[in-house]
């Protein structure tokens, strides 16, 4: 009866395989109405809220995982037949929320950690943990959202619901002026770029009455940019910009990352930018998935390769000054932004396809990313533990680190070089193969912008390291708990792995996530129609 | 025994996690008996190792390689990264140098719980291990990626060993260091990355990229690709380019003038053990990346370069030995007189011959020899004292006789002293350029052999105000040299004299290798 009527009527279901495509999305959404309801079930319990949202992150990875070794096709769908599709489910959009629901599991570990720890706040986030692990789970599952479609609505709600739940997150330490400041640049910003980004998506609907970039596509193939689709593609790809933080919208990153908990601060340093450079990938290689759309996306990248120069640039200048060290981290993560942006600018040109070989900027990406998660992740963790022990973030807290704590000052080292990109740490591997993708679409001037920039990038890293080892403190040796310092030196372990025994395999783990991607390759000299990208829905 | 070149580069490394996991009383033990064992090791190879002389008729430059250790280590894609290590007459002298000199290094640490900053000896022992990896890994890389990585391996060990262990400059004297360094490693790193494509250019194939360094200097058509004036990098001519990029990574090393500010700074605040290697080994390191990667590779630029190389050798022989004359700090001296020294170096590799190369390789193991034992006696003398002002001492020979004598010896042979292992190197040096092809290069020749006076002028200056003239009531109870002190200068001291009275024994070593570089080079 209700099929029927379903089937008659003006309304649509997508199929059963279809939804099972989407497993790791229905998770994250699941995690936070399980989150909700056990708080209903078992009252106000930061334990429950936690385990939840873990098992939820946990199960999410899982999924993803499945779907690495399985090798799917990439599947484009979630509407009707005709319409542009929702959803998009590749190797590549499952790499990125495997990645952000390992790293949810992650900081969910670091928060529990900082309520046994002597975090300042402990009462006040033991209390309101539920409200926490629901924003924490719903930003995810926008961020997930976001590497999961090229449909210029979907993207618009999937920023929207990454950014909101941040906000919340940014100013969730209620009492704390800072926090409340910086949630508040945080919605400012947020409010802007996300309006610019909608009128510019309205602008491109305007000129093309589609909402799929693939569709846009052609016709940017067809007929060329004109200045009308031009404004409107750089009007949308602000509100992703502002996600990265490239610059110049980068104005909230510094104060977020000093105003908020450092979960959070930890959390938005990888994840939102996972998620922004994700998308900001995928825009780019569907709108230049043709030869002809490419050439004409040509003057876009270019845009992007000089806004990756100037915002690594920035981010490292900027970083120079700084004593609060989540205030550098910010920086430095700009910076980190910029290095990767520089991978985005080269996506347009086509690859030969005829050796198999996946787009290099794809695999650059990936593995980067890996890697600054381990990073950064590391690098907070280890901020966090001397904030819980002394209650600063200042440098100053800083000094003597190597002394009053052998094992955390030897990692935080170990991961500021790994920053910097020395070898044979992982963060020079992957800065590595992000050049040779460089040098292989012939920008030598974007490789020569991003060696100058880790040197510089050095001074500042080597700041810290001199505080940690070259001052002499007297101050108490740092007590930090048994767990965060095996998570943060099983990271390091993990840094100089991947930068020597692993490298090759961290590039050919990185090259199979960039395979079969929605948009198809690009072979030299032929046209891709969309008939060779495999569109479910459309019998 | 099939893989011992890559056993000797990683047994620092099990030494270090050695010295990691033991209690931090057993350090020292642990790191003197570590290098020690790597040094036996070393020495183990002098058996099978066949002189390039014995290869000198029958092999190319590359294929006399030996102890080759190859297996893939990043094979993805079309992209092929090896563990690619070996030695030839280049690079065998200069391990065994490390090895001796890194044991001596340690055993020179042995009174490290009496310096006056003495924190973490675990961490400096640890440190100390992974600098010798470094410097080993670099002498015996044969792929270019290989290279680079355990050229910068060194860079972090050396950034603690003098920032934290270091003098009351320490800080900014290890900060200099690290950044003039990773200023020239990140150029090493474009020129890696434009020749490894160059190189797939050449070979009509992205796949057939390589980092063999071999291979950029023999394989006709990488050779023919890189060295032809029309391949072009960013508008330049690719093979100078590159050259430049490389000189300068590597000069910074050297140091050659005018990036030579680093080494006094760096070498003042360094412990005593940590200048000897710096000294030693690392400065070699430069100089051997010349000879490796520079002019075999792009012999076409280095003949472009030539005067400009040579005129960078003259100002660091005399620029360095009139910095020398006006020191009055004890170490600065040495760190200058290493600067001028390396100047010889530098100009036997400009000039591109025989005689030069020889010379220059000569002058890279003697002053290897030379001026650890310099920095060593100096370091004895800080060690009783605790200051380094030369005009504050006198007298010292007769307040320690032994001691005076072996210092006598170490300066004559960092001098050039005849029958001592400086002389041979820079006469060598000198006769080559003499003898060259350039019209400027007699010239050049009698300037730099002015230096030699110099040298001799302030090294002579120097041990009268030290160690001659009347004996000096504060110094009159210093002790004599240890037996531990003796020990570590002998071997330095027999060297010395070894070198310089029979130096075809140096020579056999690496003159096949030299020679076939220099037939690479001209084209034969």
């Amino acid at each position: 009866m209700m099929n029927t009527l379903l089937a008659a009527g003006p309304f649509w279901m997508p199929s059963a395989a279809d939804l099972q495509r989407l497993g790791p999305l229905w998770s994250l959404a699941g995690t936070i109405v399980a989150v909700l309801l056990t708080a209903l079930l078992v009252g106000r319990n930061h334990r429950v809220a936690g385990g939840v949202a873990t098992l939820g992150g946990v199960f999410t990875a899982a999924l993803c995982w499945k779907t690495f070794s399985s090798g799917s096709e990439p599947f484009a769908g979630m509407a009707p037949d005709g319409a542009a599709p929702m959803l998009v489910v590749d190797q590549f959009s499952s790499f990125f929320i495997f990645l952000i629901s390992v790293f949810l599991v992650l900081v969910t570990g670091m928060w529990f950690m900082g309520l046994d720890a002597g975090d300042p706040d402990e009462s006040a986030r033991r209390r309101d943990a539920v409200e926490f692990f629901v924003l924490f789970v719903g930003s995810a599952f926008g961020m997930a959202l976001m590497v999961s479609t090229s449909n210029l609505l979907m993207i618009i709600l999937a920023v929207e619901s990454a950014s909101l739940p941040s906000y919340g997150l940014a100013g969730f330490r209620k009492k704390n002026r800072l926090a409340a400041e910086a949630s508040l640049k945080y919605i400012l910003f947020g409010a802007v770029t996300s309006a610019i980004s909608v009128y510019g998506a309205s602008l491109l609907y305007g000129q093309f009455h589609t909402l799929d970039l693939m569709k846009i596509s052609a016709a940017i193939g067809e007929h060329g940019i004109s200045v009308l689709s031009g404004v409107g593609l750089f009007a949308f790809l602000v509100g992703v910009a502002f996600k990265v933080s490239a610059v110049p919208f980068h104005f909230w990153c510094p104060d977020v990352f000093e105003g908020a908990s450092i979960e959070v601060t930890t959390w938005l340093s990888v994840a939102s930018k996972a998620a922004g450079l994700g998308l900001m990938l995928r825009i780019m290689w569907v709108l230049s998935c043709t030869v002809q759309s490419a050439d004409a996306m040509r003057w876009v990248a270019h845009a992007v390769g000089i806004m990756a120069a100037i915002t690594c640039t920035v981010g490292n200048f900027s970083a120079f000054r700084q004593t609060n060290l989540k205030r550098l981290l910010a920086f430095s993560s700009i910076a980190h932004a910029g290095y990767m942006l520089m991978a985005v600018s080269i996506i347009w040109q086509p690859r030969e396809s005829a050796a198999g070989m996946p787009h290099p900027a794809y695999s650059a990406i990936i593995a980067y990313m890996i890697v600054y998660l381990l990073m950064n992740l590391a690098a907070f963790g280890i901020v966090a533990m001397v904030y819980w022990s002394t209650g600063r973030e200042t440098m100053d807290a800083f000094k003597g680190l190597g002394w009053r704590n052998p094992l955390l000052g030897a990692v935080m080292a170990t991961c500021l070089f790994s920053l910097v990109g020395l070898p044979p740490l992982g963060g020079f591997i992957t800065k590595w193969y992000l050049l040779i993708a460089l040098y292989d679409a012939s920008l030598i001037w974007l490789i020569l912008v991003a060696v100058f920039n880790t040197l510089l990038s050095l001074y500042y890293y080597a700041r810290i390291v001199y505080a940690m080892y070259f001052v002499q403190s007297d101050e108490a040796p740092i007590r930090a708990p048994a767990m965060g310092q095996f998570a943060v030196l099983a990271c390091a372990v993990a840094i100089l792995l991947s930068g020597t025994v692993y490298a090759g395999r961290l590039k050919s783990f990185s090259d199979a996530r960039s395979r079969d991607i929605y948009g198809g390759m690009k072979p030299t000299g032929l046209r891709v129609t969309e008939s060779t990208v495999h569109l479910t829905n459309s019998h | 025994m099939e893989h011992i070149l890559t056993w000797l580069i990683f047994l620092p490394l099990i030494g270090a996690a050695a010295v990691l996991i033991a209690p931090s009383s057993m350090a020292r033990g642990i790191a003197w008996l570590t290098t020690f064992i790597t040094f036996v090791v070393s020495c183990m190879l002098f058996g099978p190792f066949l002189p390039g002389s014995e290869y000198w008729a029958t092999h190319a430059y590359g294929q006399n390689m030996q102890f080759v250790h190859q297996t893939p280590w990043i094979h993805v894609g079309n992209f092929h990264i090896n563990w690619h290590v070996g030695l030839d007459g280049l690079s065998f002298p200069l391990i065994i140098l490390t090895t001796l000199i890194t044991w001596l290094s340690a055993w020179a640490s042995w009174n490290f719980d009496h310096w006056t900053n003495n924190k973490g000896p675990k961490g400096f022992f640890a440190l100390f291990l992974l600098l010798e990896t470094g410097v080993l890994g670099t002498f015996a890389a044969v792929d270019f990626f290989l290279f680079y990585i355990f050229w910068e391996v060194m860079l972090l060990p050396m950034y603690f060993l003098i920032g934290v262990w270091g003098g009351h400059r320490k800080e900014y004297a290890a900060i200099k260091f690290f950044l003039y360094t990773l200023a020239g490693s990140v150029l090493m790193l474009v020129a890696l990355i434009a020749m490894y494509f160059a190189s797939g250019t050449a070979m009509g194939n992205p796949g057939n990229s390589t980092f063999n360094l071999i291979d950029y200097a023999i394989n006709p058509a990488i050779h023919d690709y890189f060295n032809n004036p029309t391949t072009k990098f960013l508008g330049w001519n690719f093979g100078n380019a590159m050259f430049v990029m490389l000189f300068i990574g590597f000069m910074i090393k050297v140091p050659l003038f005018p990036t030579h500010t680093w080494l006094p700074d760096a070498h003042v605040e360094a412990p005593t053990p940590i200048s000897m290697i710096l000294a030693g080994v690392l400065l070699k390191l430069g100089a051997y990346g010349f000879l490796r990667v520079c002019y075999p590779i792009f012999p076409e630029a280095g003949k472009w370069a030539a005067y400009a190389v040579a005129t960078l050798g003259v100002i660091n022989i005399v620029y360095g030995a009139f910095c020398c004359l006006a020191q009055t700090d004890f170490k600065r001296l040495v760190a200058y007189s290493s600067i001028s020294h390396m100047g010889y170096v530098v100009l036997g590799i400009a000039i591109m011959t025989d005689t030069g190369f020889q010379g220059a390789m000569f002058q890279i193991l003697a002053h290897g020899v030379s001026s650890p034992m310099c920095f060593f006696l100096v370091g004895v003398i800080y060690d009783r004292a605790h200051h380094r002002d030369i005009n504050r001492f006198g007298g010292l020979w007769l307040a320690m006789p032994t001691y005076g004598s072996l210092a006598t010896l170490g300066f004559f042979a960092s001098l050039g002293l005849p029958a001592l292992c400086g002389f041979i190197g820079e006469i060598w040096v000198l006769l080559g350029t003499f003898n060259a092809g350039y019209e400027w290069a007699k010239p050049m020749a009698v300037i730099a052999a002015f230096g030699a006076v110099l040298t001799a002028a302030y090294i002579l200056w120097m041990i009268q105000r030290v160690y001659l003239g009347k004996k000096q009531e504060q110094y009159a109870d210093f002790p004599d040299v240890s037996a531990r002190e003796i020990a570590i200068l002998m071997p330095m001291a027999a060297l010395a004299i070894f070198m310089g009275v029979l130096p075809q024994y140096t020579f056999d070593l690496m003159n096949g290798t030299l020679g076939d570089i220099i037939k690479v080079i001209h084209g034969s």
